[in-house]
This record gives C-alpha cells, structure tokens and sequence, in this order.
C-alpha cells in the first residue's frame, strides 16, 4: 500500500484497502476558515446539533478577514466565534494569517496523520506526510463534528518523479505552476499525487508546500511527500514528538508515473480564466498593473519576502502600483520585523497588511474595478473572483510579482536579479 | 435498448428533462459568486451560472438538467453551489467528470450526479435527456442516442436515496441496536 492507503486504512480499522473502496475513516485534524466555519455551523446547528465529539482536533483560523469591513460579517464572526468556545473548539481569530499555513505553522499536521479540511487547497499539508483531502460543509457537520470520523472512496495514485536544478531567475512557484498547465487542469481527478526525485528532495519545506498545492488545480483529492529528513526537522522544530512516520510499501505500483526534468523550466505566469492557462512570463512582458500581491495560500511565505526584499533593494516600488504585503502567519511577520525586510519594504512603498490570506475572493480587500489589474502569489485567477469580471488576475512567482511592482509592468524577473 | 430501473423509490435517481450545455472547467466562483455567498437562497438562484449565460437562471425549468464537460466544479469546494443548483430545481448534473469536493457535495445533500465520458459531443443545448444513476446510461431522447455513464456506487445511491449524508447518518443511528 501507498502512504494515503496505509493511513485511510490505519483510520478505518482495516489491514488492507484498495483504490475504488468506500471506507469511513477517523478524522485526527480538521480545519476551517471563517467562510466554511460559518457553513458548517449553520448546518451543524439547524440539522444536527448535540455534542461534538473531539473538539479539540477541529482548529478554526479567520484568515478571510482581518477585520470584518461590516456588521453583517462581525455578526457572522461572532456566531462562529461563541460556537468555537461553547465547544471548545481551537479558534485563530482574525490576523493569524492563512488558514493552512497558520494550522502547520502551529504544530496542528502531525506527520502521519488523517487530516481533513473545508478549503479546496486542504491537500497542501500532504507536504507533512499526512494524509490531507478537502471535504464539503455536510461531511463536517454530519461526520466529522458529531462523530469524528468521515467517509472516503479511496483514490488511485500518481507518481511524479522531479529532477535537475532549475535555472536563476525560476523558482519553485515558476516549477510548479509549470507543471500544472503541463498536467492539465483535471488530469489528477480523483487521484493521490505523490511527488518525489532529486528536485523535491533538494527543496526545503516551504518551497515543497508549493507542490500538494498544486495538486489541487489538477483535481487531485490528496498528494504526498514522503517524510524524509527535510520533514522531521521541520515537525521537530515546531515541537512535534510521538509522531508517526508513514512511507509507501516498497514496491508499491501507481495508476501512473510521470517524469519531467525541471531545469530548462522559465518564469512563469498564470493567467485568466483558469488555473491551467500558463506560460512564460516574458510573452506576457509590458503589461501595465495597477495591484500586486504577496499572499494567499502559496504566497506570503518568509521566502516570497526575502524574494521581494532582494529586488526591492536597490528600487522603490512603481508610483502607480499599490504593492501588498500579507504574510501567511504571525510567524513569517515576526521574522520580518527580525531580520530587517519589513522596515526595508515599507521604506520602498510596500504596504503590510495583517496576517490573513489577503485578497483571495476579495472578502476583506483586494476587490479590483473593471479594466484593473493585478499580479499575485495567490492560487486562483477566475474572472469575478476578486470584483469586477472585466478585471484581470495574473499568478506568479514572489519574485516576478515584486518585478512586476517595481516596473508598474509584467517584466521578466530575470532582468531584475 | 438501454436498461431502466423501475423501483418507485429510485425515482430521484433517473432524471428526465431539458439539457443545458456548459464547458469544461467550470468555477463553482461562477455558479455562484462570492458576492452572492451570504444572501437568502431564493436570492442566490436569481443569479446561478449568469456570468456564463445571463438567460440561464430566468429560463431554467424545474426537472431541466445541466450537461457540462470535465472537472465541472472545480475551485472553492463552497456547497452552496450545488446547493443553488440544487434550489433552481435542476433534477441532475451530467458531467464528463466532476472536481471532487463537488462531487461530495453534490452526494452529501442529495443532488443526482452523473459521469458520461462522452456527454459534451452528444449532447447539444436543449435536447431532452434522461440520466439513470443506476443503470449507468445517459439516453438523449431527442437524437435517440444512448450512451454508457458510470454506475453509481451502492454507498453513495444509499446517500441519495436517503437525501444526503446527514439524514444517511440519522437513518442509521435509528437503526443500530
């Protein structure tokens, strides 16, 4: 069995399993943000109500706003907000930063674990060597919260072997959005995606983050990386213990295995309507921007700052962009204040916003008017999401969005380094 | 000819109706919006899909079915989007494949869905189709086509017999010793 299967089947209380069984399994993490908390108690509380069985493995993190911009939405919050304590749910409130880097960054994805979570990007924490898919409003409310359980058919797997060094100027984010218009937006529909070869052993583990991210825009219901040294440092460093380590069976087979060599791979850009519409930024150079944003759920990472810091350095942001910052976490904040990028940021035009997970759908900021346009490390791109239809999202790299504000323009990040 | 089920209580699990074409790769941020998320129901089905046919949401009948391509679904796993589609009184989605925390809603509160690889190519806008869950076909009743659909697993038609998880779980609460 694979990594997923050895979990779904440690969790359902059987010895083996196979791809296509339905088993309901026991929940050990379950996550939510202010929007999906929301749904879930509501239904939770109309149609099912009682006790919940472990409340202390639900973590909720109001990362969607920083502070809700209207009565209605503070109203919301603080319905969510008495619910987590009458239960004794565990509650980041607003200004934790994003939902899953804020639940890894404090210690709630032990390695090995069944983790589940309300966000489509629940995958992510695959990084972790857990198994990590996203489920809908009912399964919380039905399932997880008053049994702590939930059901899974148990998916197919993919092996994606990554090798070589890519060129400067290209970084994970450039790797990854790369390989996704290369997979296809929907190839991975149901399947475990485990990434592993030299590239994703090389990568440390905020830059591998980037991968079981990705998974998500495939359709993938779960990926994994293998725990290795990379993992267990990290896990040690977040004071994990009495975790437990899950590897595939040597031999396992896969539905599939697919190879790509990452080192002739250029900056990328993804561009609208779909996650999977991707290519060279340079195609794209001249392309005049008013927004860019450092945040979401791939972006705002102590790596995408020191990526900004680099260029900033020596160049003040553009007059006519707003550049924001929002980091994923207090902790990615504090190491900012710590080693000096916040004040450098701020001195060369950036604006800090509070830990949160920014822009995404434009909940608590980031709406653009139409004809606007904005450059990001966010994960989305679909017309509407972020205010008018007719403005215009572009994904890229920390390093090609901080360009791109410097030159009030698309460039090349290359031209900068 | 193309085999039916006949149990009275499956009814919900064959679907006839008007099809409505979409494309491939659709965001459930366009079935239903973020600016709508938090309005009543009967406001959100008002706007259901308009971004991609403003005629959609006025013209819809109760019992119709949408006809989409692959990885319908996709993006924000909110189940408000099948629960809108769900409230418009569409019978059943057809789908080349579904993204799968759509699919999970979609068996979680009660919505028949089916997977016809070959839907988008047969299908054309307004044609009558009828979906069976069961049987595993789609037949096109205005082309006299009929093709071959994934059956539905036994755990998920128990789903949607029941009318979703939550009932699903009550009905078996009531029934364990």
């Amino acid at each position: 069995m694979n990594l997923v299967e050895k979990i779904l089947a440690r969790g359902s209380g059987r010895k083996a399993i196979k791809p296509g069984d339905v088993v309901v399994a026991e929940i050990e993490c379950a996550i939510l943000h202010d929007l999906s908390a929301r749904s879930c108690r509501v239904v939770f509380e109309n149609q099912v109500g009682g006790s919940l069985k472990h409340p202390e493995r639900i973590v909720v993190v109001f990362d969607h706003q920083f502070s809700p911009p209207t009565e209605d939405k503070a109203e919301v919050l603080l319905k969510t907000r008495e619910f987590c304590y009458k239960h004794g749910i565990t509650l980041y409130d607003c200004g934790n930063g994003n939902v899953h880097v804020c639940t890894m960054q404090n210690a709630h994805i032990r390695p090995g674990a069944l983790v589940v979570g309300s966000d489509s990007h629940s995958p992510v924490h695959g990084v972790m060597g857990v198994f990590s898919a996203a489920l809908g409003n009912d399964s919380y409310a039905a399932m997880v919260m008053p049994h702590s359980n939930c059901w899974f058919r148990v998916p197919d797997a993919i092996s994606i072997e990554l090798v070589g060094e890519p060129k400067p100027g290209t970084t994970a984010r450039d790797v990854a959005l790369w390989l996704c218009a290369t997979i296809g937006e929907g190839k991975g529909n149901y399947y475990a995606i485990k990434f592993h070869g030299e590239y994703i052993d090389s990568l440390p583990f905020w830059d591998r983050w980037l991968f079981p991210l990705m998974a998500v825009d495939v359709g993938a219901k779960c990926s994994y990386i293998e725990p290795d040294a990379t993992t267990e440092k990290f896990a040690q460093s977040l004071g994990l213990k009495d975790y437990e380590i899950v590897r595939d069976d040597l031999g396992t087979k896969f539905a599939e295995s697919w190879r790509w060599d990452v080192s002739a791979i250029e900056p990328q850009i993804c561009f609208p309507p779909t996650v999977g519409n991707v290519r060279p930024i340079r195609e794209f150079a001249g392309i005049p921007i008013q927004w860019a944003e450092l945040g979401g759920h791939g972006g705002g990472r102590s790596e995408d700052v020191e990526m900004a810091a680099h260029v900033l350095r020596s160049a003040n942001k553009h007059p006519r962009v707003n550049f924001n910052i929002v980091p994923s976490s207090r902790h990615v904040f504090s190491e900012a204040v710590g080693n000096g990028n916040l004040s450098l940021l701020h001195e060369r035009g950036a604006t800090w916003f509070p830990p949160s997970t920014g822009a995404n759908q434009a909940v608590n900021m980031g709406a653009m008017a139409a004809g606007e346009v904005t450059i990001s490390t966010h994960a989305r791109t679909f017309p509407g999401r972020n205010g008018s239809p007719k403005s215009c999202m572009y994904l890229a790299s920390a390093l090609s969005v901080a360009a791109a504000a410097v030159a009030g323009k698309i460039v090349d990040p290359r031209e900068m380094l | 000819m193309a085999p039916q089920s006949t149990a009275t209580e499956n009814d919900k699990l064959v679907a006839r109706g008007r099809a409505w074409l979409f494309g491939d790769n659709i965001p459930t941020d366009q079935i239903v919006p973020s600016k709508l998320l938090f309005l009543p129901m009967a406001e959100i089905v008002k706007h259901i899909l308009e971004d991609l046919r403003p005629d959609f949401p006025g013209q819809l009948k109760r019992g119709d079915i949408i006809v989409a391509g692959h990885h319908f679904g996709q993006s924000s796993g909110r189940a408000v989007a099948p629960k809108a589609i769900q409230a418009a009184g569409i019978s059943c989605i057809v789908a080349e494949s579904f993204a799968r925390t759509f699919l999970r809603n979609c068996y979680e509160i009660g919505l028949p869905i089916l997977e016809c690889r070959s839907v988008s190519k047969a299908v054309s806008d307004g044609d009558i189709v009828q979906a069976d869950l069961i049987a595993g076909r789609l037949a096109n009743e205005t082309t006299k086509a009929s093709l071959p659909a994934t059956p539905c697993n036994e755990f998920l038609l128990k789903m949607l017999r029941a009318g979703g998880v939550i009932a699903m779980v009550k009905q078996q609460q009531g029934s364990a010793p």
